[in-house]
Formats: C-alpha cells, structure tokens, sequence
C-alpha cells in the first residue's frame, strides 16, 4: 500500500531521464531490505527514500502547458457532452426537466418545513420558555388539556420555584371594537398583557418604555402598521383611541413596537395592560383559568423534573380535591406539538410537515432515479464510443471525467431552471401554503445556498453510477459487438422504476383518502340544519341595563323577523362553526340531583333562546324547548345527548324535570332540566361533540338568522339597515354559518390541496421519466417489433407483450406500497375524531390509475414502432 | 571565482565513481560510500549529487544491459570526464598546497 503511493509520487514528480535508473536502484534496495527485514518495515523504508529523492536536482519541471492540457481535456469533455445533449433533445430535455421539477419543488416544501420549524424561535432564549396550561385530570386519567392558566398562577409559581425566572400573564380578548375618527372597527389581534411580556417576549420597541408603558390601567401599545392605520404618519404616542363596547372610554397609547414575524403560535396586533381587566382578574383569581401564562426558566432546566413538582403545587393553591394539574410545555414546540383545547391559534401539523417532507424527498430521488436510469440504459448506445476511445488511448479516469462532465452539464442547467422555476412560482407557492414562507429568493438566507448544495449532491449522486459503469465496458466486448446488458445494470434499474411505481401508488392513494376525509368532514350532516344562515356578534351591553338591553334585542329581533327576505330569527351565546376555544367550559363538577354521581369531567356550557329550536331545527328527544312566557325557565337548562354519557345516563327521560347543580357546593343554584337534545356538531369534526349544557338566555351574545332563499343579499341589506338604526356604534359584520364550517377545514384543506399539487408534480416527474426510459426500451427492439409483425404479430399482440416487462414491476410496487399506505393513512385517519373508515376502494382505484399512467406512457413508443410498416422496423441497425 | 566548483560531498562521490571504474550505478557507489565513510546515504542525496556533476559536466552516463532484476530497470554507469579529472586534480592540489604550508609546529599537537 505504503509502496505504491511512494511509486505513484516518485513517478509523478521524478524527472522522466532519470526515472527508469532511480526507480531500479530504489527496487534493488527494497528487495535487499526484504530480505533483512519484513515487507512493512522495507515499504517504509522504500517511502522514506522516495521522500529524500524529492530535490530539485531530481524533480521534473513543471511546465504552464501541463496545466493547459488539463484544461483542454475539461473543454473537450464539455463539447463533446454539449454535442451529446444537442443530438438526443428529447432525452436531454426529460433529463434536464425533471431534475428541475425535482430540485424546485424540493427546495420549496424544504423551505416550507423550515419555516414551519422557525415558530417562536427568534424569541430571545426560546428553549427557556414555557407555557403554563391545565390538565383536567379524572381518576388519574387525563380528560381535557387546556392550554389556559390561572391568573396568579404564573406569580405563584415564581414565587415557589427557584427554576423560574420570569413569568408573563396574559389575556386574549374575544373581540374589541375600537373608535378613531367615525366609523368602529372591529379588531381581532388584540391581547392584555402585564408589564413583563415584553420581557418574555422581546419584540423590538420602537417608541416607549419597556418597562412602564402597560403598567397602569386603560393604556395600549401598537405596532408599526396598527399604528399607520389609526395614525397614518402622525407619531401616536400619548393620543387615545376609543375602546367601545365594555370600556367605552379612551386608552391612551404608551408605546409602539415592530410588527411582529409571522411565525409565532401567539400573534398579535395590539396591546393592552392587563390592569384594565383588573376587576375581572381579581374576580376569576383561582376560580377560573382564562389566561395564558408564560414563564421564564433558568437555562438547562429539567422540564420533567419541573413538571414532577406540579402536582404538589396545584393541590396547594387549587385545593386537594381538585381534579386541575398544572402542566408546563416548551414555546418551541406549542406550534407543532401541542394540541390543547383552547390554543390561541389554529396550529400546524407536525404530521403534515413531516409528511410534506416524505413528498418532497419522493420528488427529489424520482428526479435522480429518472436520470440514472436513463443513462444506464441508454449505455448500450455509448458502449461503441466507449469502446473505440478506450482503443486511442483513453484512460478510465478520462472516460469518467467525460460522463461527470455531462452529469454536470445536465445538473447545472437543471439547477438554473429550479431557480427559475423557484421565482416563478414563488408568489403561487406562497399562496397555496397561506403563509408568507419566504418573499424573495435572494433574501431568503439559505435558498441559493441549499441549491447549489443539492445541485453538487444531485451531480454526485446521478453522475457517479453511470460513469463507473458506462467507463468500465471493455473494448474487445463492445467493439466486437458482442455487447450483453449488463444483468447488475438491469436489477438496480427495475428496482428503481418499482420504487418510482411505489411512490405513485402511495401518493395518489395518500391524496384520495385525504380528500374522501376532508369531503366527509364537510359533508357529514350536522345534525342541524344552517342553509342560508348568517351569524353575527351583538354589540356589548356596557354600562346598560340588562332588561333594557334585553328589550332592545327583542324588539331587534322582532324588527328582522318581520322582515321579508329573513326566515327566522334566533340567539345562541357560541354559533355554530367556531373554533374550540369559542365556547366556555368549566371543569368544576356538574352532578343531577338525585340520578347521577358528581363527574368532574370538563362540560361546556352555551345559551340560547327559545328560537334557536326552531331555527336550527334542533331535534329534541325529550322534554321540551325553553320558552321566555316562563318565568321559571330563566333558572332552567336544556343538555345534549354527550352531556348524559358523560354523567352515564342511558335514558334522557329519567333527567327530565329534575335538578342539575354545578360545583360540589350543594348550596349552589339548581337548575332544572326541561329538556335533551339530539347532539349536533358545533364545532369541527375532527373534534368529539361537546358535552353541552344550554341556559336560557334571551338576549345572548350571538344571532342567528334564517334568510329567504330567493334574496340572500337583499335580506342581508334589510338586515343591515334595522341594525345601523338599532346599534348605530356597532359594526355590523356577519359571516354564513356554512362557511364558517368550512373555515374550520381550512388547514385540513389547504393541506390536501398541497398534498394534491405536489403529489401531481412527483407523478409527473415520474411519468416523464419512465416515459424517457420505455421510449429507449421500445427503440431497442425496433427490430424485433418489425419481425414479431412480419411473422403476423398484431399491434395489441406487440404492446401488451413490451407492457408484460413492466407488469412485473408494478405487482411487487403495489405489494410493497399498499402496507405502507395502509400503515401511514390509518394513523393520519385517527387524528380525526369522525373519521372514515379505511377506504379499500380508493386503493383498488389507485392500483388501475398506475396501471393506467404506467399503460399510456410505456406503450405509447412501442405503439409508434407496432403502426410503422414492418420493412421499414426490420431494417433499423 | 571558483574554477572548478566542486562540494565536498560530490568530490568524495566523484572519486568513488573512479574508484569502482565500469561498475559505477547506483546502489554501488552507495555501499561503496557507506563503507568507506561508515554513515547512511540516502538515495536522494547521491543522486541529486550525481545529477548535479553529470550537469556541470564532470561526469557523464550511458545504460547498461535490460535484464530481469531490479523490476526490469536498467542501470546507468557513471564515468568520470576528463573535465572531472581536472576538478578533482585542481581540488588535490589545492589541498596539497595547503598540507604543505602548514607549520610543523601547528600539527605538533601530540
């Protein structure tokens, strides 16, 4: 080993004169050392004379042409690959586009993946952040992970334990409508946060005091674009804006901060100090958990440790019968990881991205394995060349170097068109994700950078192969003719078109199922009926009187009723098709008198009047509806199916007319039950349904109306006009109730539709590829076509015989991939709570779609050579 | 300047490759070296010498026989020239004019 490095360096640097004279002395003493010594002991010998023999006297000269040769070599391996991409445009351009659509749609979905990984890790010290929820747990069992706190939790545990700190309580508001000028606005983005957020959180102040602009009550802090909008150019600090609705008085702006990245779980557009909601703070203390806590802990803390120490500490501050554990989880992973009720965004899905990813890689090796298997076989075409260079005095490395050079060549300009492809379809791209993932391809950090990496690893990984095997075909062998497919060549090339046939499978199954899921979620009925149905906020009560509010929403109601584009008119506290966290819940024990044990199970809670029956077309099983002529219905209740399996009833007439009672206080209100209702689905299908109790309420927060079917639009003006008379400060701002439903599907969706679009593009890929490779099968055998049809073949006989190779390939596909669908889908299946039941028929379906692309693309030459008059086939060669 | 520039080491290599006359190669001159100056030569350092004379003109080389040893590789014989034989002559006479001019009493050491 040691002697022939030594031998290749002396030959490499040793002037060529003295060469033969030197080597021979240096042969005559390694054979006396031999005999003294043992063979490793003379190699190192005969290494360290080649290293003292490396003197100027001794060493060639190096000339300026030596160099130039080399580079004449690499130009000649460049036109001579350029006349090859020119002879053969269409494999070159199946080449060159798929590897492009390989690489663009690669680095896209990479991209993607990293953006989704990005959440809240630009924070300040991101893996010391947690989140403070709340377990409900049950007999030792978790029930409901809720994603709020309490309110002094996060200070208690400050307090308590040495490992925190820092700690942030915050307050997301449902809605706020605020003044500047004429016209209210309703905004969305507003949170209420201490005067430690911004500690937690360090968004970039622009204008301000960290520290003091949240502490006093009714003050608020905007970001750059809240602020161009109330403001345009003027600086806002120290101006108010209204706040309608419960304040109904000015905030005064302290402060102004940067916009915040998109890609935090809890995002925002406003702040304002907590301290305005002090008497509601003070009032749920540690009855209510409606705050999102966040804490601050020493660096390398042990999250299982710290979560060991919970337990203790909820029983301590929430009492020891309580069924309430205070769970910790890092802000890292809220984004992908956590799926809690009550979360402040609808998260993303580490199962989407990391199925996105699979996609995405399947692309990127159909692209690789379209131009390896193509090369391969197309070697038989090369074998000639090969041959005759190898006779003039090729050498290996230089037919390797030539077949590196085309990889190149064809890599290269594949890259260029990814990048093109990149820049075009950014903005669609961008769009289809629904989120800004990156905006420009120079900026983004790290998109030219993986390119020109995965255009070397492409190179490497298509290139190498081919070269080493298309460079290693002896010329006696081919030149004679005598030239037999290499049976290594064909294995590594059917098994790569099984893959390729396998990954089809498994993507067109994986895309019907996941639209069979989603149609069905949208489709499912309800159990109530919301056509033609629009729902709207009521303005807040304030300051009035409620039994003046009430009146003044009845006669509201009264007025639409009446009009002649509304059906019906109705009231609801949580509308139908809202997210998880619309509804209020408590988990503080719900018993009925006298038939049930208490259950401390979490239960949510709506109201509604006594139109919503009707309006819905709420089924009811037993009992009856409200009705506000009652006096005594204002202390009664209305539950769900869910609610008596929760509290394990079995039958809904045992529950009528008897009393149900919240907390375990037995002085508590009695509520009594004057009816069940079938369950209906409030909120997504992903979901189970809500174990529901409904008060009456006459004027709750929400309305519902029915419209004529004919004048949807006009009926929405009328309505529109009562309410400008009625609540001339609100705005009004509705939304069908359909569409909130399909709101919720929304990410379900968009990932089905990037599931289908990317899908397409890796069959395309595919397709094209395999379409390269049986074109250049078929032609091999033109001449067997033509004597097959002399000899009284028919077109059909030939096709299906040349399509009998593949049929092979796609059986063992569809016996690896269907375990693999089944296996993958099951699982994604069963994070639905209504669910469809695995659909066998989709698979079957799958199977003839591949044999149907595989059919159209591998026959189609063969079916071009079986037309073609057989004297023309016989005589090609 | 120097007339005939000559290094020590080369001149005791010239006068080895007189020494063994018509069997100067190589591996010869270095065991003859190696005995005669009793310390390890390396290949590099002679042949750099050789090169360096055969270049200044003192010596010069012609191959011997192909034969089956060595790997096949031929030997190369080295002759003095008689430019060589001036520089080792000129070398010798200076060192003799030296030894002549030397005080008895100075080398009277013992």
């Amino acid at each position: 080993m040691i002697k022939r490095a030594a031998e290749k360096f002396f030959k490499w640097y040793c002037h060529p004169d003295y060469y033969e004279d030197i080597k021979g002395d240096l042969n005559e003493l390694y054979e006396r050392q031999l005999i003294h010594a043992n063979a490793s002991k003379a190699e190192r010998f005969y290494a360290l004379e080649v290293i003292l023999l490396f003197r100027p006297s001794i060493i060639r000269s190096f000339h300026w042409w030596d160099i130039t040769n080399t580079l004449e070599m690499i130009q000649n391996y460049l036109k001579i690959g350029l006349r090859n991409l020119r002879k053969h445009p269409f494999y070159s351009f199946i080449h060159i586009l798929g590897l492009a659509l390989g690489l663009a749609a690669f680095l896209f979905i990479h991209h993607y993946r990293v953006f989704e990984k990005s959440y809240d890790r630009f924070h300040y010290q991101p893996e010391q952040l947690v989140r403070l929820t709340t377990d409900n747990v049950l007999n030792g069992k978790i029930q409901v992970r809720d994603a709020m706190s309490f309110a002094p939790s996060g200070k208690a545990l400050k307090e308590e334990l040495p490992e925190v700190i820092g700690h942030t309580t915050t307050y997301k508001t449902f809605r706020m409508v605020f003044k500047k000028g004429e016209l209210p606005v309703e905004e969305n983005g507003v949170i209420a946060v201490d005067s430690n957020f911004l500690n937690l959180f360090n968004y970039k102040v622009l204008e301000g005091d960290k520290e003091t602009m949240l502490l006093e009550p009714y003050t608020i802090v905007l970001t750059e674009s809240q602020a161009k909008k109330y403001f345009g150019q003027t600086n806002p600090m120290g101006h108010t804006i209204e706040v309608l609705g419960r304040f109904n008085r000015p905030f005064r702006v302290t402060g102004l901060i940067e916009d915040i990245p998109p890609n935090t779980h809890y995002s925002f557009n406003t702040l304002i100090s907590l301290r305005s909601f002090q008497e509601r703070i003070v009032d749920d203390s540690w009855r209510n958990f409606n705050y999102y806590t966040y804490l601050l802990l020493e660096k390398q803390v042990n999250f299982e440790q710290l979560q060991s120490k919970m337990p203790a500490l909820s029983r301590k501050y929430l009492g020891e019968d309580n069924g309430l554990v205070f769970n910790i989880q890092p802000v890292e992973d809220i984004h992908l990881y956590s799926d809690l009720t009550f979360e402040p965004e609808i998260h993303g899905s580490a199962k989407a991205v990391y199925f996105l990813g699979i996609i995405s890689i399947f692309i990127l090796l159909i692209a690789w394995v379209n131009y390896i298997n193509l090369s391969t076989a197309r070697a038989v075409e090369r074998a000639k060349e090969v041959g005759l260079r190898k006779v003039v005095g090729a050498q290996k490395a230089h037919l390797v170097g030539q077949f590196l050079t085309e990889a190149v060549i064809i890599n290269f300009l594949g890259g260029i068109l990814a990048l093109t492809f990149v820049i075009l379809f950014l903005p669609y791209f961008n769009d289809l994700i629904g989120k800004p993932v990156f905006s420009s391809v120079w900026e983004h950090s790290g998109l030219i950078r993986d390119l020109v990496l995965f255009f070397i690893l492409g190179t490497i990984v298509t290139g190498l192969y081919p070269a080493f095997l298309l460079s290693s075909f002896r010329p006696i062998g081919v030149l004679k003719g005598s030239f037999g497919r290499s049976r290594q060549g064909t294995l590594l090339r059917k098994s790569l078109v099984v893959i390729q046939f396998a990954a089809s499978l498994i993507l067109i199954a994986a895309t019907v199922i996941v639209y069979q899921q989603i149609r069905y979620m949208t489709n499912k009925d309800l159990g109530i009926n919301t056509e033609q149905m629009i729902g709207f906020g009521n303005p807040e009560r304030g300051q009035m009187e409620i039994d003046q509010y009430t009146s003044q929403y009845k006669s509201f109601t009264d007025e639409v009723n009446r009009l002649p584009g509304v059906a019906k008119v109705a009231g609801i506290s949580d509308l139908p098709g809202g997210g998880s966290s619309d509804i209020s819940s408590t988990s503080g024990g719900v018993t009925i008198i006298g038939v049930t044990e208490r259950s401390e199970s979490t239960v949510y809670v709506n109201g509604m009047n006594d139109r919503l029956q009707s309006t819905l077309e709420l089924e009811i099983v037993e009992g009856r509806n409200f009705n506000h002529e009652f006096e005594s219905d204002t202390a009664a209740v209305i539950v769900n199916e869910s609610l008596l399996k929760v509290l394990n009833v079995t039958d809904p007439s045992s529950v009528i007319n008897e009393y149900l009672q919240f907390g375990s206080n037995p002085e508590n209100d009695k509520l009594l039950i004057v009816g069940v209702i079938k369950d209906y689905n409030r909120s997504s299908l992903k979901n189970n349904i809500e174990p529901t109790i409904f008060y009456h309420r006459e004027s709750p927060a929400q309305t519902l109306v029915k419209l004529n079917q004919e004048s949807l639009t006009a009926g929405i003006n009328q309505v529109e006009q009562i309410w400008n008379r009625f609540y001339p400060n609100a705005p009004f701002s509705y939304s069908f109730i359909d569409q909130r439903f399909e709101k919720l599907y929304m990410e379900d969706k968009r990932f089905g539709f990037i599931f289908l679009n990317f899908s397409l593009l890796a069959i395309f890929v595919a397709s094209i590829g395999l379409f390269g490779l049986s074109s250049f099968l078929a032609l091999q055998r033109t001449k067997e076509v033509g004597v097959r049809k002399v000899l009284g073949a028919s077109v059909n006989n030939i096709v299906l015989l040349f399509f009998k190779d593949f049929l092979w390939l796609i059986l063992i596909a569809v016996i690896i991939g269907v375990p693999l669908i089944y296996m993958a889908m099951n699982d994604w299946l069963n994070t639905y709570a209504n669910r469809i039941n695995f659909p066998w028929g989709v698979l079957f379906l799958a199977i003839i779609l591949v044999l149907a692309l595989a059919f159209f693309t591998v026959s189609y030459q063969t079916w071009k050579l079986a037309r073609l008059n057989p004297a023309k086939t016989v005589r090609h060669e | 300047m120097k007339k005939y520039p000559l290094g020590e080491f080369e001149e005791v290599v010239l006068l080895t490759v007189g020494v063994l006359y018509n069997d100067a190669y190589g591996v010869r001159i270095k065991d003859e070296l190696e005995k005669r100056l009793e310390r390890r030569i390396s290949v590099g350092a002679l042949q750099s010498a050789l090169r360096r004379m055969e270049s200044k003109g003192y010596l010069e080389s012609k191959f011997g026989e192909k034969t089956n040893e060595r790997g096949g590789k031929r030997k190369r014989y080295f002759f003095i020239t008689s430019y060589g034989k001036k520089a080792l002559e000129s070398s010798r006479d200076v060192r003799n004019n030296l030894w002549n001019d030397i005080p008895n009493i100075a080398l009277d050491l013992d």
